[in-house]
């Protein structure tokens, strides 16, 4: 059984996607710096707007109404959309199209080929994919921090970290539901924009949970629910339940997906 | 012998029993003449474990009502070249994407060096390389790199590699999306082969192959058979399977209907008589199995090539062939009526 912890498979979806986690670390950095950049030309701006009730038409997003402040405006520019939204998206598709390629592609012949159990092959899927997400997350978080003193704005560094740590635990839950849907679709493109009508149904459930009070009980099925950035970089609370939320699911659907990868048949069409 | 009470399920009566573990007893109830059978418990019987290398039992795969495969009893044994033959979706594939676990069996079960495949797939598989029918490789790697991966997943000593690589000599630097057919069936070769397994199968291997590298792939077959080794070769194409093969097994809408060796086969099907005659063709009286096709009688005969000779010496015999049964006719005579 010491193979299963060579990692052979994990090693190998690593370099595969060497130059798309530099691509990805490297755009979320550039866009980190854009849009903190604009804050001290923004700054005067929002502030005039927020008197005015202009500021309104972004309640669709949390917290619009920090937008004057240095954080408020990172929250919503850079963390609420590009961070927890786009860079979901983006590992989503990864993670959905990781294995239904291999079915789609007929890979997966050859690959189960090898004394490779199933279970190992998801296993070592997911965690050929964690390296991708953990670059991209701390090269992130340096940008912020460099761009920050540069500005010479003031930001609680150890709140900011706090952020880019509490995403790991949220990024693995995007990660396991992408893999889960990637064992049950065998084609990658389906997978891949289910995910993503998912990750987006979930961003407009949370934000409609937070206008209208009628539906705020939807938020509770919406992972954005129980990660809010704002909260954590402002004040550096974090929500213990929360991430206890995002590392039950990743594991459910770890266990979800292993036993129905373990269990269906692989048929070529 | 074993002693057992058991309890009467119409009169409720105790009962005492005789008979040895496993073993299925008629009892009357003394009481209230019920009949009924108890089959005493045992130990499981012992793992059927068998010296072929492949064995099927009833293996059945349906996808939902389709048919796949149905009731397949068949053996492969050690040492031998077993070709498995059948047009396109007669089971071919299913047959073996079974044996090899990608598709759960509806029912029945198999076993590959005396393994079950449900409980020990993983463990199979070392002893087992595959070449697909649909070869499917990662385009993005060389040559060598893929070669590379697939040896660290099997963690074994690639003790054939060096000379798999001289015969199906490969670009290995190049990216494998850039191969053609021939190289990417060359490398499909050489990945089943490369850690010398005890059993390779493989799903129609030559397709792809110029006539020069069939030669050498077959060569490569026969060095390994004199190693000891067991292939299972699927294929479509009837001159290589006579040429390499020593057992067949045909394939036909999923069944099996014909499991022999590819001699024994070719003796029991007797003579293929063709005869041209002046008169009328239909005006001959032949066996049932007669056909006529552009004027030529047709049939098959078994020993009595005699009487038939004798009965058209009554006719003016145009021309006469006799031949002996090939593969091809054989293969023919299975899916006679069939497109």
């Amino acid at each position: 059984m010491n193979d299963v912890f060579r990692f052979k498979i994990a090693i190998q979806t690593m370099k595969n996607h060497w130059k798309t986690t530099i691509i990805i670390t490297l755009l979320f950095m550039v866009i980190a710096v854009g849009y903190a950049g604009m804050f001290p030309a923004f700054e005067g701006s929002i502030a005039e707007m927020m008197d005015s009730d202009f500021y309104e038409s972004f309640n669709f997003f949390p917290h619009a109404d920090q937008m004057h402040t240095y954080v408020g405006f990172l929250t919503l520019e850079l963390y609420s959309i590009f961070w927890l939204l786009i860079m979901a998206i983006m590992l989503g598709f990864i993670a959905a199209s990781s294995i239904s390629k291999e079915i789609e592609g007929k890979t997966i012949d050859l690959l189960m080929s090898n004394p490779v159990s199933r279970k190992q092959i998801v296993i070592e899927k997911f965690a050929g994919l964690i390296p991708m997400f953990l670059v991209a997350n701390f090269g992130t978080m340096l940008a912020v921090i460099g761009i920050t003193a540069a500005l010479n704005e003031s930001l609680d560094y150890g709140n900011l970290i706090m952020v880019h740590i509490v995403s790991i635990p949220y990024f693995l839950a995007v990660i396991s539901l992408g893999l889960l849907l990637s064992v049950i679709i065998d084609e990658k493109m389906k997978s891949s924009i289910i995910m993503i009508s998912i990750l987006v149904g979930m961003f407009v459930l949370n934000s409609l949970s937070l206008m209208a009070p009628d539906y705020e009980f939807m938020g509770s099925f919406s992972f954005l629910h129980y990660f809010d950035t704002y909260t954590v970089l402002k004040f550096g609370e974090i929500d213990v339940g929360g991430i206890f939320v995002f590392i039950v699911f990743t594991f459910v659907c770890l266990v979800a997906a292993m036993i129905y990868f373990e269990r269906r048949d692989i048929a070529i069409s | 012998m074993v002693q057992k009470n058991i309890m009467c399920p119409n009169c409720k009566s105790k009962i005492t029993i005789e008979g040895n573990p496993r073993e299925k007893v008629y009892i009357t109830c003394p009481k209230c003449n019920t009949n009924g059978f108890f089959s005493f418990p045992g130990e499981e019987p012992l793992q059927k474990t068998t010296s072929n290398a492949i064995e099927t039992r009833n293996l059945t795969k349906f996808y939902g009502k389709i048919k796949g495969i149905e009731n397949l009893t068949f053996s492969v044994k050690k040492g031998e070249i077993f070709g498995f033959l059948g047009p396109n979706g007669a089971g071919k594939t299913t047959t073996i994407r079974t044996l090899l676990g990608y598709l759960n069996p509806t029912n029945g079960e198999a076993f590959i060096l005396g393994k079950n495949i449900n409980d020990n797939i993983v463990d199979i598989k070392r002893e087992v390389g595959y070449i697909p029918g649909d070869l499917n490789l990662y385009g993005h790697l060389t040559g060598r790199r893929f070669l590379d991966y697939f040896a660290s997943l099997r963690n074994t000593e690639m003790s054939l590699l060096g000379e798999l690589l001289k015969v199906f000599n490969v670009p290995l630097d190049r990216k494998i999306k850039g191969y053609s057919k021939g190289m990417k069936q060359k490398i499909g070769i050489i990945q089943a082969f490369m850690d010398d397994p005890e059993i390779v199968i493989m799903d129609e291997p030559t397709s792809g192959l110029d006539p020069l590298l069939q030669q050498k792939f077959y060569d490569f077959l026969h060095d390994q058979k004199k190693k000891g080794k067991t292939l299972f070769f699927s294929s479509h194409v009837l001159s290589e399977v006579d040429k390499i093969c020593d057992r067949i097994g045909i394939i036909r809408n999923g069944n099996l209907v014909a499991l022999e060796d590819v001699e024994t086969l070719k003796g029991k099907m007797g003579k293929m008589i063709k005869v041209k005659i002046k008169e009328k063709p239909e005006t001959f009286i032949g066996p049932e199995n007669m056909k006529i096709k552009d004027g030529w009688i047709e049939f098959v005969t078994n020993d009595d090539v005699d009487h038939w000779i004798k009965m058209l010496s009554k006719y003016t015999i145009i021309d006469l062939e006799i031949n002996e049964f090939s593969l091809e006719d054989i293969f023919i005579h299975y899916y006679e009526g069939q497109t």
